[in-house]
């Protein structure tokens, strides 16, 4: 709807941009370089880095890099971003020692997980559980995965559909700060909920 | 000892990814949309779960917005043939293989874990080209 009201000239131009295959590099949202490298060309092996932001590079013929004006881009590219699905969120809740409860502190963030996941449609709802190092590790398997399905309990409870969710316990690995083992650690019990 | 084995099994078995498993999901669908599974054309609505092989189809109005299970996002855009050729994520280490080919129409991309683990583990391929992703956000078009 919206080209149409562009007037022909400004279509011909669109048409003639978007001629040949093509690949824009924008900045990243947080940014952070980004790059894009050129493996092959044509079937052929070939190896040359795109690393200028906001550039197009046509992918047919001779590959060259224009740089292109990122406040003037066409009303097609524009909606293609727009339409992209807001970034994974990751949110953290703390546990009392040893057991599946949460810390008081924590609590606030179960309501603020149900608001995330309502305004993402088609949301998908990762909790991945861990604990401190204290205990043997078979114990720290089991209590990371009881842990996990404890939010995703308490999450249900929320009114979150059980069917977008999944949990996963990771026993004392990936430590968020590296300790001895049998070393009881508040910052390592934890369960980290993503929600994409 | 059995039961570390077993754990150890049973923790394995939800980290990596196999074949039939999810890989995105849809969170926006607009106008014509499918996806080709096979023989197979499904509608997608949000909450659709992709599977690896899947081909995102688009008429002249169609849009489709997607998030990865390793945060990779894509927006789809009209007249567009998007094929998820290979898809292989280790949730554990974030790592993985990601190709994906545009047959035709155009794609925005914010690239994710996989694109993140190793230089070129996320390729795109076009008619005449094949990317590697070194991040972050782009955008492919293959005009028909």
């Amino acid at each position: 709807m919206r080209i149409r009201s562009l007037s022909p000239l400004i279509m011909a131009g669109l048409l003639a941009s978007c001629a040949t295959p093509s690949v824009t590099l924008l900045t990243s949202e947080e940014g952070r370089q980004g790059a894009v490298a050129l493996l092959e060309e044509n079937g052929k092996p070939v190896e040359s880095e795109i690393s200028e932001l906001n550039s197009r590079t046509n992918l047919s013929g001779k590959p060259r890099t224009r740089s292109i004006d990122p406040a003037k881009l066409s009303a097609r590219k524009r909606t293609l971003l727009s339409e992209l699905p807001p970034p994974p969120m990751r949110q953290t809740l703390y546990f009392k020692e040893g057991t599946t409860e949460l810390m008081p502190e924590s609590e606030p963030g179960l309501a603020y997980l149900k608001a995330e996941v309502a305004q993402r449609p088609g949301a998908e709802v990762q909790v991945t559980g861990y604990t401190d190092t204290l205990g043997s590790s078979e114990d720290n398997d089991l209590l990371s995965q009881q842990r996990a399905e404890e939010v995703l309990a308490a999450l249900a409870q929320q009114g979150i559909d059980k069917g977008l969710m999944s949990a996963v316990g990771r026993g004392e690995r990936e430590l968020r700060e590296e300790t001895p083992d049998g070393v009881a650690n508040p910052v390592n019990r934890r369960v980290v909920v993503i929600v994409r | 000892m059995m039961r570390t084995a077993f754990l150890a099994l049973l923790l394995g078995a939800a980290m990596t990814q196999p074949a039939w498993a999810e890989i995105a999901r849809i969170k926006r669908s607009v106008g014509t949309a499918s996806v080709e599974r096979g023989q197979d054309k499904l509608t997608p609505t949000p909450g659709f779960q992709l599977l690896a092989g899947d081909t995102l189809v688009t008429g002249k109005n169609g849009q489709l917005s997607l998030t990865f299970i390793d945060d990779t996002r894509f927006s789809v855009g009209p007249n567009s043939r998007i094929s998820v050729d290979q898809f292989d994520y280790d949730r554990k280490n974030q790592t993985g293989k990601f190709v994906t080919r545009v047959n035709r129409g155009s794609l925005a991309i914010v690239s994710g874990q996989i694109a993140h683990s190793k230089r070129d583990a996320m390729k795109v391929r076009t008619p005449t080209s094949l990317l590697g992703v070194r991040g972050t956000r782009f955008i492919v078009e293959v005009p028909k």
